[in-house]
């Protein structure tokens, strides 16, 4: 008896300073990890502070304006590059719904696959439109080209039912791939003659400093208008075809901008 | 036999005392002789006195086993279950957000580092534990070739137990030298303040000393804040593009005119910061000492200055919110006027009476002298002490120069302050002065700090709106018709005044020295900034026609610099001959403020062709 009493305590005294020992050393080993990292934050905090340093001494106005001038070929803005936001004119079509509510992209992918957003906007604004419209409108505007290219029967169609007179030299598919020949083709090509009559007596604000092949706006336009007499939105519909002395590439939105506001003529 | 016998028992008594304490003699050898007694009773007493002895000595000794056991105990009770589980340290991770330094980082006001602190090792030696000196020295030098050799081992023969050998190494450098392994040579961590934007800023930041203590700019007027908090950065006012704009315009008018100096302020009239503030020639204030100490001096702060013709700004305020002059009203400006031994006269004397508008445009000393008389001393007085030109500006600098203001206030001396002689101030005077000129009348203290976006801007209502109305209308007039034509900048309804003073040697105004000046402002339809430009000692070029006045020098920087900032600064452009804009900005010679009746022509604004930003289809429209 006596010799168990020994027994279980001799063992959970040896069992506790086990686990006593054990304890300690992994604190011990915490410890150490935890020390190492505090010197490790430090030295992080050190290097970010060296970094910024480094940032704010590249980024010295005077050193960069001299670098500016060795190796890029632009010059200090001008006052008259810049514009107050109310100088933009609106789009031609006030009365369309801008697409940029219902595609929040901005203009390269509306650019690229023209085919595709036009019947996603005519799909929402025409509520009794043709089921295979629809499915067009399912396309995803950000989609690339290419898949777009895929299935342009949709969208061909879905022109064919809209309620426009739509021409025989609707772009093909081929044409789909030149965004920027499409865009320039569409307007003239597409608006019908009664939609361009009260083109001619257009307002004001189209009085010639416009370039009307403003991409974004004319495939929504054209799907979307339901009766042909609408309020023409495309002023002087051939004249930009013909007299482009620069055509910004479709990724070039700045570009895009500048060639809608006519100010590179 | 008995003896023997007797004497054995004694004999083995002794030892059998020795091992039983609680043996006692037996009181059998009573019959005995009494020597065996005496004998035995003997070393009885001494086997009780030795019991005795013992037992207390047990006593002691367990006692102090005891109380030296017990306090172990309670010791390591106490350490154990009560102090802490009885950690000697305490491991903390450390916050993330903390700073590493001990001196807080300035920003600029769009968060731009100016001024930061950075970790450096400083190598140190004690000499007593440097057992080759003549070695280590020669290794030293090996990796740190800037050292002195013959420096380098005086120091480590020294009897000093700490030298410096060099303060902020660089990381390979410290690695070299490490590298070297010489005993008695070591590390110390350090903290080297960083100027990223070097001599852009250093008049408004200043600088340190090798200690890290502010000497100058607001590293000195914020020395406790920057050592006390030095997680959170110090941000400034000031835009370092603006600054750079300012810096860059001034150092090229500097250098066109052979200037001895400049000095430049961008200010925000609608809350008192200042967005830039140089003061040329400049110093590096990463190496501040051991120049040219001119370069530490702040000319637009602590200098103070005659400002000349600028002055005619508070001049025409002060007239007008006196009521006691409109702006049509003709004064003599032919006449020169002689007070004492002085000869009042002007620099381009036109022979005729001259609007105040007029007096303005030409800058016209005689004119200004005689508004003053009608206004009176005592009103000018006050005025000048409401406009703060009696006190320093109490922007954040050290550098803060005390006017010189005449006492006592004569005759004279009001004369003179109505052209800008007589009194000298610095240019953040002159500025902050006229920005509540031109801002609706509210006077805003100068600041270098950013203003937080809720924060309640202090201000002291110094003239009528009527008044700041037709400054601004005085100052325009002065770009579109006067002396500061140059720096009409289109698109930006620029406006302003020159200032032309003599400088001072001695007892004597010198011909040939002066101090060339222009408080511009942009744009008057609604004024946001005041640009202002001086030029210390400017000498004609063949370009000005011989002229060195504030409308040759300082108009077209600030006009150089209106363009380049007004864009930075987000100002929209808008055409300077719409309705709208000559409504709020337009006078003429004769003092009359309604454009439709003198410009019949201009009903409607002109065409396309002025405006750089006509080429828009809406611009016919009004906006």
């Amino acid at each position: 008896m006596k010799g168990k009493t020994w027994l279980f305590w001799g063992g959970l005294i040896a069992a506790a300073g086990g686990v006593l020992f054990q304890t300690s050393y992994d604190v011990q080993d915490l410890e150490e990890k935890l020390a190492g990292l505090n010197r490790k934050i430090i030295q992080e905090q050190e290097s970010i502070q060296i970094l910024k340093a480094e940032w704010s001494y590249l980024n010295d106005p005077t050193k960069l304006e001299q670098m500016a001038q060795a190796y890029l070929a632009l010059q200090p803005s001008e006052p008259r590059q810049y514009m107050a936001m109310d100088m933009i004119p609106m789009r031609p079509g006030d009365a369309v719904q801008p697409p940029a509510q219902t595609n929040p992209a901005p203009l390269p992918p509306m650019v690229r696959a023209p085919g595709t957003g036009a019947p996603q906007v005519a799909a929402a604004r025409i509520p009794a439109a043709p089921n295979n419209s629809g499915a067009g409108g399912i396309v995803p505007v950000s989609m690339p080209a290419g898949a777009a290219l895929a299935k342009p029967l949709p969208m061909d169609k879905a022109l064919e039912r809209a309620p426009v007179v739509v021409p025989a030299s609707l772009p093909s598919s081929g044409s789909l791939a030149d965004p920027s020949r499409a865009t320039r083709i569409k307007p003239s090509a597409l608006v019908p003659g009664s939609a361009r009559a009260p083109a001619e007596k257009a307002p004001d604000r189209a009085a010639g400093k416009l370039a009307p092949n403003a991409p974004t706006s004319r495939p929504t336009e054209l799907a979307a208008r339901p009766t042909p007499p609408a309020p023409a939105p495309a002023p002087k519909a051939a004249a930009p075809a013909a007299q482009q002395p620069y055509q910004p590439k479709p990724t070039d939105s700045l570009g895009l901008l500048v060639a809608r506001l006519g100010a590179n003529r | 036999m008995n003896g023997h016998d007797h004497g054995g028992p004694a004999g083995y008594g002794q030892p059998g005392a020795s091992t039983g304490s609680t043996y006692v003699p037996p009181p059998a050898p009573s019959p005995f002789p009494p020597s065996p007694q005496q004998q035995s009773a003997k070393p009885r007493t001494s086997l009780a006195v030795a019991l005795e002895q013992s037992r207390y000595r047990l006593m002691v000794t367990a006692a102090v086993v005891t109380t030296v056991f017990t306090a172990i105990s309670v010791k390591l009770a106490m350490a154990t279950m009560f102090a802490g589980g009885g950690e000697p340290r305490q491991h903390v991770a450390l916050e993330v957000d903390n700073t590493t330094t001990n001196r807080a980082d300035i920003l600029d006001r769009n968060g731009n580092l100016l001024a930061t602190s950075l970790v450096t090792q400083s190598l140190y030696a004690d000499p007593k534990l440097v057992s080759r000196p003549e070695e280590a020295a020669q290794k030293l030098v090996s990796v740190l070739p800037e050292l002195d050799y013959k420096d380098v081992l005086g120091k480590l023969v020294g009897d000093r137990r700490f030298v410096w050998l060099k303060r902020n190494l660089t990381p390979k450098q410290q690695a070299a030298v490490h590298r070297l392994g010489i005993p008695g040579i070591a590390f110390e961590r350090e903290e080297r303040r960083f100027y990223p934007a070097g001599p852009l800023t250093s008049h408004v930041v200043g600088f340190t000393g090798i200690d890290n203590n502010g000497l100058a700019g607001m590293e000195q007027g914020f020395n406790k804040r920057l050592t006390e908090d030095p997680g959170t950065p110090l941000q400034l006012s000031i835009d370092l593009r603006l600054q750079h704009v300012l810096k860059k315009e001034l150092a090229a008018t500097v250098q066109e005119f052979s200037a001895i100096g400049a000095a430049g302020i961008v200010f925000d009239v609608r809350n008192g910061e200042v967005l830039a503030m140089v003061s040329l020639p400049d110093f590096d204030p990463q190496d501040p000492t051991g120049l040219n100490p001119d370069t530490l001096f702040n000319r637009a702060t602590l200098g103070v200055y005659e400002m000349g013709s600028t002055f005619k700004i508070f001049n025409s305020a002060l007239a007008f919110d006196s009521g006691k002059i409109r702006v049509s009203d003709m004064f003599d400006a032919a006449h020169p006027i002689k007070i004492g031994r002085f000869t009042i006269n002007d620099y381009h004397n036109l022979h005729r009476a001259l609007t105040v508008a007029e007096v303005f445009q030409h800058s016209s000393n005689l004119g200004s002298v005689r508004m003053v008389q009608q206004v009176g001393v005592a009103a000018q007085k006050a005025f000048m002490t409401k406009m703060g030109f009696t006190k320093p500006t109490g922007l954040e600098l050290p550098e803060s120069g005390w006017p010189l203001v005449p006492n006592p206030w004569r005759e004279v001396n009001s004369y003179t302050i109505s052209f800008g002689h007589g009194i000298s101030v610095s240019p953040m005077h002159t500025v902050a002065a006229a920005a509540s000129v031109i801002n609706g009348g509210l006077f805003h203290k100068p600041t270098l700090l950013k203003r937080k976006a809720g924060d309640e801007i202090p201000t002291d209502q110094v003239v009528s709106r009527s008044t700041s109305d037709m400054m601004r209308r005085m100052f325009r007039f002065v770009v579109t018709e006067g002396t500061g034509k140059s720096a009409e900048v289109k698109g930006y309804v620029v406006g302003g005044k020159t200032g032309t003073a003599d400088k001072q040697k001695g007892r004597h105004y010198q011909k040939n020295s002066r101090m060339s000046s222009f408080l511009g402002a942009f744009p008057m339809n609604d004024p946001r900034y005041i640009v202002y430009v001086l030029v210390d000692e400017p000498k004609a070029t063949a370009k000005t026609y011989g002229y060195a006045t504030g409308g040759w020098v300082a108009a077209p920087a600030v006009g150089r610099i209106v363009k380049q900032i007004g864009p930075l600064l987000n100002v929209p452009m808008v055409d300077e001959n719409a309705p709208e804009i000559l409504n709020s900005t337009f006078l003429n010679a004769a003092g009359s403020t309604n454009w439709q009746q003198t410009m019949p022509s201009v009903t409607a604004p002109p065409p396309s062709k002025g405006s750089t930003v006509a080429s828009f289809p809406t611009q016919t429209k009004p906006r």
